[in-house]
């Protein structure tokens, strides 16, 4: 049971006394295991001392968090008192809440439990109570979030100044102007408004997993860690190797080479599948009390709630391998949030993707419509971008074959297949280049080899950066950067000329720029 | 793409910085190029059996570096620019390329003044304006030190008079 609003402080689940122990001594069992060797080798005498306290030790570690750490619900605010000696009380108005986030590992799973975590709109600051029971979780989230909408309707009329609490960002006029009781049960029953399904998984999207290489940064990192492992298996030392070399020379070279092709394939699609299986499982977004919500996840499930009054624009990726399949990812860029970008789509078709993201931004359009392309300048400004990026590695390559004495065909091989992948890289990118006002939105085309679109409401620009690099100001080209407390932060429209770049920023932000401007 | 009334042109923010802003970067590009050149000369006179043109190297980097302490401070005066409005904050900046920033001050977040050692020497101050965008940070260099005290106090009456959250 969550408690009522007013009631005292309450502790987290007991359940916690028996997650804690298991999570520091799955965290504790490298350094403890290296420490045990390490003593096991010097000496034994210590033995008793050193085996309760790696028993204990743990033990009390996990359960002074569930001694110490308190939470509750008053009127206006959720407070959580925590720490022994240093006591620490966070507390936040209820009004504030921007995000109430939900994740629970398969031991959370297990016990039952969920961990939540509240946004509240400071970026770094957010509550966590690791862990809740899980329907006291979801209990949670959802008297946080109709609260929040209910809040901010009855604010004028019901809400007291929230007590303890200085008013940081003169956000809430009406609060201020009511300097009356803090601790008040208000808010009668919210209606709660019906969730409406806006996306769900569907199965045959697992074709796109393989396609997406996000994941292969982890596959790298694994067949890291297992070549660590490889270096001190005993076959493997200079004479093995040597003699494996003059096997493998008398063997045909290219069936070596097919096999390990395939079977590298084979791993990439077993763990591609997995990965996004493991993700992905149970996938849904619905949009309820104002707020996008998505729970997904086979053995760690979450829950991520965004504040769509919080949510500026989308983002909607096309990676190259993706488009060869019609795929898309899309996120939506928040302010707010710890990290303003949130992937709110698995890897997807890009039907899907754009109409998720127009039901986001709540107009058809800006995902798919034409944008204004930004000419032959621009054109020869993304060559010549990509070309000069590929002579620099050209020039280390030649450096390095001075150096090691190479023959001149694996240079001249390198620097010609290098050149011809800058050629595609520059047209590549000047064909993504683009830009559009949509009404109420500024669109931006970009990325080099993935294919990115970029909408973001104008509301949401709060300034204007005109860069331009030696090269752009012969061309008369700008980058045109509009700066936001969204997602990244920045929005880049690149190499657009420069009385293009003052009039959109002029239309975007209407009487932003009226006094620099010259009409001519 | 043009707009109604004609192609809006982005006219130059109205005012200059200091004029002792051009002996401020003047001695700073000395301070950091005379380090450079330095090590490269000990480098070229110390380590044995340094190949000819290296000196050839250090002598073209000594030539660029004088370039650079003469000309950048000049073109860098010629570049800077700033203004603010009662709506709006606007600064133009760099030497090779150029830099234009432009927030609205209902946006803004922060005003920090700074005043290093050595700008306090030549009297200078800078303003740095934040907004909620990492992208957004607007710096004023080089500010004579009364002046910047009076656009500070300005700025922050404004901001404290708007409100929002600025986001």
């Amino acid at each position: 049971m969550i408690p009522e609003p007013g009631e005292g402080f309450v502790r987290l689940s007991p359940l916690k006394l028996l997650l804690d122990p298991v999570k520091a001594v799955a965290q504790a069992v490298v350094p403890l295991v290296i420490a045990l060797v390490g003593i096991s080798r010097s000496d034994t005498k210590f033995w008793p001392i050193i085996l309760p306290l790696v028993v204990l030790g743990p033990l009390v570690l996990g359960a002074l968090p569930w001694l110490t750490t308190h939470y509750r619900l008053t009127g206006t605010q959720i407070q959580v008192r925590s720490g022994i000696l240093n006591k620490k009380t966070s507390t936040a108005p209820l009004d504030r809440v921007r995000s109430v986030d939900l994740e629970a590992s398969l031991l959370h799973r297990i016990l039952g439990l969920q961990k939540v975590q509240i946004g509240t709109g400071v970026d770094d600051d957010r509550i966590t109570l690791d862990a809740l029971a899980a329907a006291d979780a979801q209990a949670l989230r959802t008297t946080l979030l109709t609260r929040r909408a209910v809040a901010e309707q009855a604010a004028p009329a019901t809400m007291g100044r929230p007590d303890g609490l200085s008013p940081d960002q003169p956000d809430q006029p009406d609060q201020l102007a009511q300097p009356d009781g803090s601790d008040r049960p208000v808010v009668p029953a919210p209606l709660p408004a019906p969730a409406v399904p806006l996306a769900r998984i569907d199965w045959s999207w697992l074709r796109f997993a393989p396609f997406s290489l996000g994941r292969l940064v982890l596959l790298f990192g694994g067949l890291g860690v297992l070549s660590q492992f490889a270096d001190d298996l005993p076959i493997w030392n200079q004479e093995t190797a040597t003699s494996a070399w003059q096997w493998l020379t008398q063997f045909a070279v290219a069936a070596i080479v097919l096999v390990l092709s395939v079977s590298a394939l084979a791993l990439w699609l077993v763990v591609s599948v997995a990965g996004y299986v493991l993700q992905w499982w149970g996938f849904r977004l619905v949009r309820e009390h104002g707020s996008l919500h998505l729970t997904s996840g086979l053995v760690t499930t979450r829950s991520i709630t965004v504040e769509e009054a919080k949510v500026r624009g989308v983002e909607m990726t096309e990676p190259v391998l993706m488009r060869l399949v019609g795929g898309a990812e899309l996120s939506t860029l928040a302010t707010g949030v710890e990290d303003g970008v949130t992937q709110v789509l698995p890897p997807c078709p890009r039907g899907v993707a754009v109409a998720v993201g127009e039901a986001v931004l709540e107009r058809p359009g800006p995902l798919i419509g034409r944008l204004v392309e930004h000419g032959p300048r621009a054109r020869r400004r993304a060559w010549f971008r990509q070309l000069r990026n590929a002579l620099d590695v050209i020039v280390l390559f030649a450096v390095a074959w001075w150096w090691f004495d190479l023959t001149w065909w694996w240079l001249a091989a390198i620097g010609a297949a290098l050149l011809a992948l800058a050629a595609a890289a520059g047209e590549a990118s000047y064909r993504h280049l683009g830009h559009d006002l949509a009404g109420a939105h500024l669109v931006a085309g970009g990325g080099t080899f993935a294919r990115i679109r970029t909408v973001l409401e104008t509301d949401g620009i709060i300034g204007w950066v005109v860069s331009q690099s030696w090269w752009q100001r012969r061309a008369g080209l700008v980058d045109l950067t509009a700066t936001t407390a969204a997602g990244t932060e920045r929005v880049l429209v690149r190499d657009v000329r420069l009385d293009v770049a003052v009039a959109l920023a002029d239309r975007a932000t209407p009487g932003l720029l009226t006094d620099f401007l010259d009409r001519v | 793409m043009t707009d109604v009334g004609g192609t809006p042109v982005l006219r130059e923010p109205a005012n200059r910085v200091s004029p002792q802003a051009v002996p401020f970067w003047t001695v700073s590009a000395l301070v950091g190029d005379a380090v450079l050149v330095v090590g490269a000369l000990l480098v070229w006179l110390l380590v044995p059996g340094v190949p000819g043109w290296a000196g050839l190297v250090v002598l073209l980097l000594a030539l660029v570096a004088a370039a650079h302490v003469v000309l950048m401070p000049r073109i860098r005066f010629r570049v800077h620019r700033w203004e603010v409005t009662d709506t709006a904050v606007h600064t133009r900046e760099g030497w090779i390329g150029r830099q234009t920033r432009i927030a609205p001050i209902s946006r803004v977040q922060t005003v920090d003044s700074r005043q290093g050692a050595v700008m306090r020497l030549f009297g200078l101050a800078s303003i740095t304006v934040t907004t909620a965008s990492a992208a957004g940070p607007i710096t004023v260099d080089c500010l004579d030190a009364d002046t910047a005290r009076d656009v500070v106090a300005r700025l922050t009456a404004i901001t404290a008079a708007t409100e929002g959250d600025a986001t």
